[in-house]
């Protein structure tokens, strides 16, 4: 390798880049990086470039190859550590683009992505070490060093300094998650950790064991060292092998994991986990650390008498047979060998329920099978009194005729999702009210509440000839009260009426399915690919429909019967809040989506016109826009998302029916709406029964 | 993800498109009088061969010698219906028999060593790789990008004492051999043995393989894999179907046969400890389960609820548990399960199995708020645990609740 010790790898002013950055996973991952460490000088993705990832200690740049983020990235900041993301089929050509470019910059790339072939492993191990670019992968978390308090990748998950504190246990394991697990399980001994590092767990590890061992060796804050083990590859015993001839002067702590897989002859989820010659399984790896060791693994309960024989077997290592076990053979080694205690306090570990209720079944359990709740510790305690409030209401299928989570009522306040209505009525607006009353979240921004209102004001009317106006005028000509016309108003609203809205967020949900769109109200480069390739599926479906003469399926909210004769045709209240949006300098990526949409038909000749992007789509677009948080959280169902779209369109138009009862009882004549029997027409002959 | 190839599909379609010399074969399933031309034509003997995914057919008694038809048709029959190691013939199929005085092993696999691809081969052909001593097998690593040159197959098999007249013929074949292993996408193949004719020429005369899936080149061209008699539950069978509809999240489940513990488990490293953790402390986990990389909501909704239709009404005990997770939203995932089982318990009636629960990562505590809310809604009764108890000590004490259950049951 080309790293000499431990710190090589990762340490305080290293500069990392990260590839296909705007990834789900990968974004989440950076941001949280950077505010533990604010080391991502910047990140990559194809047709992202001029994008930013929004973080709280600043954004991080996007470019578009890594190329570019080279030749952009001031030279105190270029990066020496990369960090791929990537998927599988591109892991091959961001390696090859970072060697090109990289060189003699680049020291070490970690690969996160899984299911990278074998093949291009290799190949990708073979052009690295000949442009001197130590591999971390693939299939690697990444590297954390506690002591410089420095992470790549998501070692430590959201909360790296809890596990990690610093001290002098590298632990170095083939699965990520028990990197974090067996450092948070050290502090119990009063161990820190000096390095985490998952090696990863394919077929072919790229930085073996052999390796590892010797650059913790040679690290200073290095003292002991903790190996989680899986089945696959002979990584151990080519290792032991080396320390045989170069020694280790480090105690090892061993936990070798899979030998259920052997017992029952299946293959774990890891690809490196097929056991392939004897070597590589469980069994042999836990036998050939045993004969290093001359110890046999630990053992809980026994009480180990000092000596130099003791000694001189604890000054190589042990290997335990539970996990929870590593931090006691840990307590055992520092006491026998006399090294010191990172921390003076520690906590020994021990069964700690949150929660319990057994009910009549902890009543007739023994007592140690029936525990008493113990205490959450912090930060969780306070998580779990400040959610406990509002989880407390249910999200959970019951009786709700007496239930409500939408509305309450103390006797003294009327609430709307736990806010009091009256500082509503005081503090908000009727948009931000209505976005509580069917979201349970109040709007993001003044934005979002101002688009609201707007949608409603749109759909209260499109002159006296819609249906639901003449529903409404139609109730008043019988002579009916305000109700009952707001109700003809409802009434004449359906799927094709009024209820096309609903059909939209349908359509968006599908076509944005694959699509990781956090912000809808932020630029994302793909819409107009997107919108291509809907247009064309759908010209497909319409050609092979029109050839077997049935019906076909319409995009939902395109068009207008009357704003339809130009050769690009807009609706005027889809224009006000489309000005309004980009005037904030925001986007709808939604009604973005369908403008690019219009003109893919109009470009594939599904159209002959540019079609307006009518005010169903719009109100669709916004609602859906302020639904999205919820939906992407799985927070809020589908159903609701397509009802509220739907309702906002309702609730504005029912207004707008209450209007025309008004003008219409005021001015009309008594039945005018009744058509006269002369100017009604018959198409069937009179018959004789 | 890999795929297993065996014997069959090798003779099929792999051999003759590489120019591999193989022995001529004809399928079990032949007409009879085609059979009897094949004997005919190979000197009236062959081999009846058992189409089986897996290793030490011979063994098993699934693969033997007929001199005459008569024997032939009975062996084909006898043959397709002989289990080896557990596995369920597909087929079976006849073989020339090729007369050798030497058989060679050959293999190339990726290899830990090397960290790239290697060449083993060995003079003691025929027998498992594993029993053959060091001494006699030869191994070194090929370039991935230059390939294996078949003067370096030359000097494996000169270093190993082969017969000089031979060099020349086995290093060209073990070209067509990596021809084969790299531009199939295999990561492992073995050929073993070679039977060597009086005359020097070499017969591939038995392979296996795996493909690795992850390689574009395994689809390219497209060869066509049977399906193998897998011994696999109706659970796993359905599992496999909806692991395999996504890579969005894990979805592994492997049967142990257990009859207590069903253990919803997440992270593949952690999920194989907590079993092993369950297994020698009693607990008699039904399946081992790997739930990880954070799966979104409706992939984990659908992975609960194939685990609860087919385990939840037998099981003694649920156990939810994963360590600190790095990426998997512990709120999604939970709230996904608690759906699964409520929507179980309006299906199916009211259970009454207790739930022991192990967590840390993402969005924990409203996970765990989630699971509490429902656990109290259906009025299971439960004891959770936070990251601060380690998740091995957790299975410790889910295997011992769940037999303090069966002994109070028993009472």
């Amino acid at each position: 390798m080309r790293a000499g010790n431990l710190a090589d790898l990762l340490k305080k002013g290293d500069w990392v880049a990260v590839s296909n950055i705007t990834g789900r996973e990968a974004s989440h991952v950076s941001a949280v990086s950077q505010k533990y460490c604010g080391n991502i000088s910047g990140g990559w993705a194809l047709g992202k470039g001029g994008q930013k990832i929004e973080t709280s200690k600043g954004d991080i740049p996007v470019f578009a190859t890594f190329e570019e983020l080279f030749r952009l990235t001031p030279p105190e900041r270029l990066p020496n550590k990369i960090l791929v993301y990537s998927p599988p089929e591109a892991v091959f050509g961001e390696v090859k683009e970072i060697v090109k470019y990289g060189e003699k910059i680049v020291e070490t790339i970690f690969i996160v992505t899984e299911h990278v072939s074998v093949e291009v492993t290799a190949k990708i191990y073979q052009i690295c070490q000949q442009a001197n670019i130590d591999v971390i992968g693939c299939n690697t978390l990444g590297i954390i060093n506690s002591h410089d308090q420095v992470r790549i990748g998501a070692v430590g998950g959201e909360t790296p300094e809890e596990s990690f504190r610093p001290g002098s246990v590298t632990v170095i394991s083939n699965s990520g998650n028990m990197v974090g697990t067996i450092s948070s399980d050290l502090l119990s001994a009063g161990m820190g950790s000096s390095f985490g590092l998952p090696t990863g767990k394919d077929k072919l590890i790229l930085s073996p064991l052999k390796e590892l061992l010797l650059l913790a060796e040679r690290d200073e804050k290095t003292k002991l060292i903790v190996l989680y083990v899986e089945p696959g590859g002979t990584y151990e015993h080519d290792a032991l092998e080396a320390i045989k001839e170069d020694g280790l002067s480090k105690p090892l702590v061993v936990y070798v994991a899979g030998e259920i897989a052997e017992r029952h002859h299946i293959s774990l989820g890891h690809a490196g986990s097929v056991v392939e010659g004897s070597k590589s399984s469980a069994r042999a790896k836990k036998q050939v650390f045993d004969g290093y060791f001359g110890i046999e693994p630990f053992r809980f309960e026994k009480k180990y008498h000092r000596g130099p024989v003791l000694s001189a077997s604890l000054a190589k290592g042990i290997r335990v047979q539970a996990l929870h076990h590593i931090p006691k053979a840990v307590t055992l080694i520092v006491s026998v060998l006399g090294m010191k205690k990172d921390f003076s306090s520690s906590k020994p570990l021990r069964l700690n329920p949150w929660f319990v209720s057994l009910g009549e079944l902890g009543k007739r359990l023994p007592a140690d099978l029936s525990p008493s709740p113990g205490i959450v510790p912090e930060p969780y305690g306070e998580q779990v009194n400040e959610q406990s409030k509002h989880l407390l209401t249910g999200m959970i299928r019951q009786s709700m005729r007496k239930t409500s989570h939408a509305s309450s009522n103390d006797g003294v306040t009327p609430r709307i999702y736990g806010y009091s209505l009256l500082d509503i009525m005081k503090e908000r607006s009727l948009a931000a009210a209505l976005i509580l009353y069917w979201t349970g979240e109040l709007p993001r921004d003044k934005f979002e509440e101002r688009l609201a209102e707007m949608t409603l004001m749109a759909a209260l009317t499109n002159g006296p000839g819609t249906i639901s106006a003449q529903g409404a005028k139609l109730a008043t000509s019988a002579g009916n009260n305000p109700n009952t016309a707001m109700i003809a108003t409802l009434a004449t609203m359906g799927l094709t009426h009024g209820g096309n809205g609903a059909k939209a967020v349908r359509f968006l949900l599908d076509s944005f399915a694959d699509l990781e769109i956090d912000d809808p109200y932020r630029e994302y480069g793909e819409l107009q690919k997107l919108a291509v390739k809907t247009a064309d599926d759908f010209k497909k479906k319409k050609t092979a429909a029109k050839e077997a003469g049935i019906e076909y399926e319409r995009i939902p909210c395109l068009g207008h019967p009357v704003f339809r004769h130009e050769a690009v045709n807009y609706d005027p209240r889809e224009r006000i809040i489309y000005s309004y949006i980009k005037e904030s300098g925001r986007e709808n990526v939604f009604l973005e989506f369908y403008h690019h949409l219009v003109l893919a038909l109009k470009e594939n000749g599904s159209t002959a016109v540019v079609l307006a992007v009518n005010v169903d789509a719009v109100i669709a677009s916004v609602w859906l826009g302020i639904c999205w948080p919820q939906i992407r959280e799985k927070q809020m169902t589908i159903t609701r998302a397509v009802d509220i779209s739907f309702i906002a369109f309702a609730l504005g138009r029912v207004a707008g029916g209450a209007g025309e009862f008004l003008d219409h009882q005021d001015f009309g004549t008594e039945m005018d709406m009744r058509i006269p029997v002369k100017e009604c027409r018959t198409l069937t002959s009179p018959r004789k029964l | 993800m890999a795929l297993r190839v065996a014997e069959l599909t090798f003779l099929e379609y792999f051999a003759s498109r590489y120019n591999i010399p193989v022995p001529r074969h004809i399928s079990g399933a032949a007409e009879i009088h085609e059979i009897k031309k094949s004997l005919e034509g190979w000197g009236g003997e062959a081999i009846v061969k058992a189409d089986v995914m897996s290793g030490k057919r011979g063994k098993a008694g699934a693969v033997v010698g007929v001199k005459n038809l008569r024997d032939a048709l009975r062996e084909v029959k006898r043959v397709s219906s002989v289990e080896v190691n557990g596995k369920m013939p597909r087929t079976a199929y006849l073989v020339e028999k090729i007369p050798a005085g030497l058989e060679i092993y050959t293999a190339i696999t990726y290899n830990s060593a090397f960290l790239g691809p290697s060449l083993t081969v060995s003079l003691v052909g025929g027998v498992d790789i594993e029993e053959v001593e060091e001494d006699k097998k030869a191994t070194i690593g090929i370039n991935t990008y230059d390939g294996l040159d078949a003067y370096q197959a030359g000097e494996a098999f000169a270093s190993l004492g082969c017969p000089k007249d031979l060099i020349s013929n086995m290093s060209r074949v073990m070209v067509l051999f990596w021809d084969l292993f790299i531009s199939c996408g295999m990561e492992t193949a073995e050929i073993n043995p070679w039977r060597i004719t009086p005359e020097g020429k070499p017969y591939a005369c038995d392979f296996k393989a795996v493909i690795d899936e992850s390689n574009y080149k395994a689809k390219v061209p497209a060869a066509v894999f049977p399906e193998y008699p897998e011994n696999i539950s109706d659970f796993e069978e359905e599992m496999a179907e909806w692991s395999a509809a996504s890579h969005r999240g894990q979805a592994h489940v492997s049967s142990l046969e257990g009859t207590k513990i069903l253990p919803l488990l997440f992270g593949g490293g952690v999920s194989t400890i907590i079993t092993e953790t369950l297994e020698a402390a009693g607990g008699s986990p039904i399946f081992l389960s790997d739930f990880g990389g954070n799966p979104p909501y409706e992939r984990m909704l659908g992975t609960a609820r194939i685990c609860f239709s087919h385990h939840l009404a037998r099981a003694k005990l649920l156990l939810i548990l994963g360590g600190k997770a790095n990426n998997t939203f512990v709120d999604v995932t939970f709230q996904a399960i608690a759906d699964a089982l409520i929507s179980y318990v309006e299906e199916n009636g009211p259970v009454d199995v207790p739930v022991v629960i192990g967590r840390g990562g993402p969005r924990l505590v409203k996970g765990l708020l989630a699971m509490k809310q429902a656990l109290d809604y259906l009025k299971l009764p439960y004891v959770i645990f936070g990251p601060d108890t380690p998740v091995t000590m957790v299975a410790e004490y889910a295997a011992k609740l769940v037999n303090g259950i069966v002994r109070l049951e028993e009472v």
